[in-house]
């Protein structure tokens, strides 16, 4: 019960300053939603029409990954801020294990991705040149995605967590999370189809983590049936997985405060 | 080591049960430097316990096993009684060496999120919070975001936040530094009251007039091993009963040189143009000074002998030496 409390006061205390940071907050919100007009109406003119009909459309759920991405980045980089400022030192001489501590941080960066991604899911919905299938009904089509984001920010939290409590500087973690997820999320399917890409480029998006998010959520969102997709058992399955793995190895040695 | 009052051999269960930490045989190595070796302490619950030694001599380390921070590679600690568990951590507080705030919160939410850390109910770290900011002085400032406090005043919400769960013992890393006489004579108050309602205070410091002014007992240290261990004084009872500050118009190291073969001298301490020497008797010292070197003195000063002089005859250097490079923290 004080494990909970502990980690509820965790998580309210990186809401509020997440809020209090008006520019994080803005960005987040509209860098997917600019992109998404930008990018979305401008390749859309010049796109084969043979391949994807509704380019605004088939991008917003690449965008929702986005945001969860950049919603993660952000949030794990908070570590650097709590680790120069000293506040960690004081929450891991509080009466709990460095998991609850590691938890209460990484379910907080899950909420604001959370909350992120649903804003975009929210005003995408509205725009009407976005034209969302709903093939499992609205509810669920809209659980399943809640689901699906919940999952995907567990996991690029847990992987932000792992990589910022072995990365001694913040300007190396982010040379570090640009190298490995900007590629991730190109071949994630989230800008183009995966299934038109060269073989290896395929295998690459197979492996890829985000695929699994970007296919649940399209799924989801986009398609009008399920063929052509991995499944959303097996999105739900690996997206699961991971999220526990790097949970487990993000917590299971202790995290350095030195600078 | 005359001093030494308590050996980990002489000290039996009983007391270890009623210390407020005991460690035994403390052994800790940062790759091939040995921090800790085979440290053994006894903190006696309700006194003000002073780490004193250089920087880089183990302080801190064994502070951050304390809060269970690091694990020692052998030995054994018990702290109010019980092996360290994370549970027992809710007894202890802590003010770290270095600030340790979260900019983007209040003074106040400071307070309610160690409370709720701490599992303390929402009525009470309300309640003590009150008190406390009015305790250190910092009640119309509770709604200011911690950022904008002056460094007296972040060390003064430091001591309150560790205050806020009434550890029965309270852990204080070098917690003056970089503080004004004033801020320091402020937080002393606080701390001198802190332990008057029975908290133990464990003091790590490389301040010399800090410890010998505030600590019952002192643990000397030297690259992790005790050196002596007693109340002030009880370390300076051995030691040359003056000490003598002589400034030289030049090389002070030649002067010392010859002082060190004088009769009734003791430890000869030189920092740039002056030696601070320890003597048995001021009086015949300063005589033999002016016969023989008056014409190279710029000035002379006597002074009480302090714990910097029992540490230099022991060990042989000054506590305040520092090497950055060997400090860590907590």
């Amino acid at each position: 019960m004080r494990e909970l409390d502990a980690i509820a006061a965790l998580v309210v205390r990186d809401l509020r300053g997440f809020f209090r940071s008006r520019s994080q907050l803005y960005s987040s919100v509209f860098f997917p939603l600019m992109l998404l007009a930008i990018l979305g109406a401008g390749v859309q003119d010049g796109l084969d029409p043979r391949n994807i009909d509704d380019y605004v459309t088939f991008l917003t759920p690449g965008m929702i990954v986005m945001t969860a991405l950049f919603s993660s980045t952000f949030s794990s980089a908070t570590y650097y801020q709590d680790r120069d400022s000293g506040i960690l030192r004081v929450l891991f001489a509080a009466p709990h294990s460095q998991r609850v501590i590691l938890l209460g941080k990484t379910l907080s960066s899950v909420v604001i991705g959370v909350a992120q991604a649903l804003i975009v899911l929210g005003v995408a919905a509205a725009i009407p040149a976005i034209h969302f299938h709903w093939q499992y009904g609205v509810v669920r089509s809209v659980a399943l995605t809640v689901l699906g984001v919940v999952l995907l920010n567990l996991f690029l939290s847990g992987l932000g967590q792992l990589l910022a409590s072995r990365i001694r500087s913040m300007q190396g973690f982010h040379l570090v999370m640009n190298l490995v997820l900007f590629p991730f999320l190109f071949f994630s399917g989230a800008f183009f189809p995966l299934d038109q890409l060269p073989i290896w480029l395929k295998i690459l998006g197979r492996i890829n983590p985000l695929s699994y998010g970007v296919d649940l959520i399209q799924a989801s969102l986009y398609a009008r049936d399920s063929g052509g997709y991995l499944g959303v058992p097996v999105d739900l399955a690996v997206l699961t997985v991971l999220a526990a793995a790097v949970f487990y190895l993000g917590t299971s040695r202790s995290v350095s405060l030195e600078r | 080591m005359s001093t030494v009052t308590t050996t980990p051999s002489t000290r039996t269960n009983a007391d270890a049960a009623s210390a407020a930490v005991d460690a035994r045989d403390l052994v800790y190595a940062y790759g091939e430097r040995r921090a800790l070796d085979s440290l053994s302490i006894s903190v006696p619950q309700g006194t003000i316990f002073g780490l004193l030694g250089p920087n880089g001599c183990g302080k801190s380390t064994l502070l951050s096993m304390l809060i269970g921070r690091r694990k020692p590679d052998s030995g054994d600690i018990r702290v109010l009684g019980q092996p360290l568990s994370a549970k027992l951590r809710a007894r202890m507080g802590i003010v770290f060496q270095e600030p340790s705030l979260d900019p983007t919160m209040t003074v106040r939410e400071s307070m309610q999120l160690q409370g709720r850390m701490f599992g303390l109910p929402r009525a009470t770290t309300e309640q003590r919070t009150t008190q406390l900011l009015d305790n250190v002085a910092l009640t119309d400032r509770a709604a200011s975001m911690t950022a904008t406090l002056s460094g007296g005043m972040k060390r003064r919400l430091e001591l309150a936040r560790a205050l806020l769960t009434e550890p029965a013992l309270l852990l204080l890393d070098e917690p003056t530094l970089a503080l004004d006489l004033d801020s320091r004579q402020d937080l002393w108050r606080h701390l001198l009251e802190a332990n008057a309602a029975g908290t133990t205070l464990l003091l790590a410091t490389n301040d010399v007039a800090e410890a010998e002014r505030y600590c019952h007992t002192i643990t000397l240290l030297d690259e992790g091993r005790v050196v002596a261990h007693g109340t002030p004084a009880d370390l300076k009872r051995d030691l040359r009963h003056d000490a003598v500050r002589v400034e030289w118009k030049d090389d002070a190291e030649r002067e010392a040189a010859t002082i060190e073969s004088w009769p009734g001298v003791g430890g000869v301490r030189i920092a740039g143009r002056t030696t601070h020497v320890t003597v048995d008797a001021a009086s015949p010292f300063l005589t033999r000074l002016f016969q023989d070197a008056g014409s190279r003195i710029n000035g002379v000063q006597i002074e009480e002998t302090t714990l910097e002089d029992v540490y230099f005859q022991l060990v042989g250097k000054t506590i305040s030496t520092s090497d950055a490079a060997q400090r860590s923290t907590v």
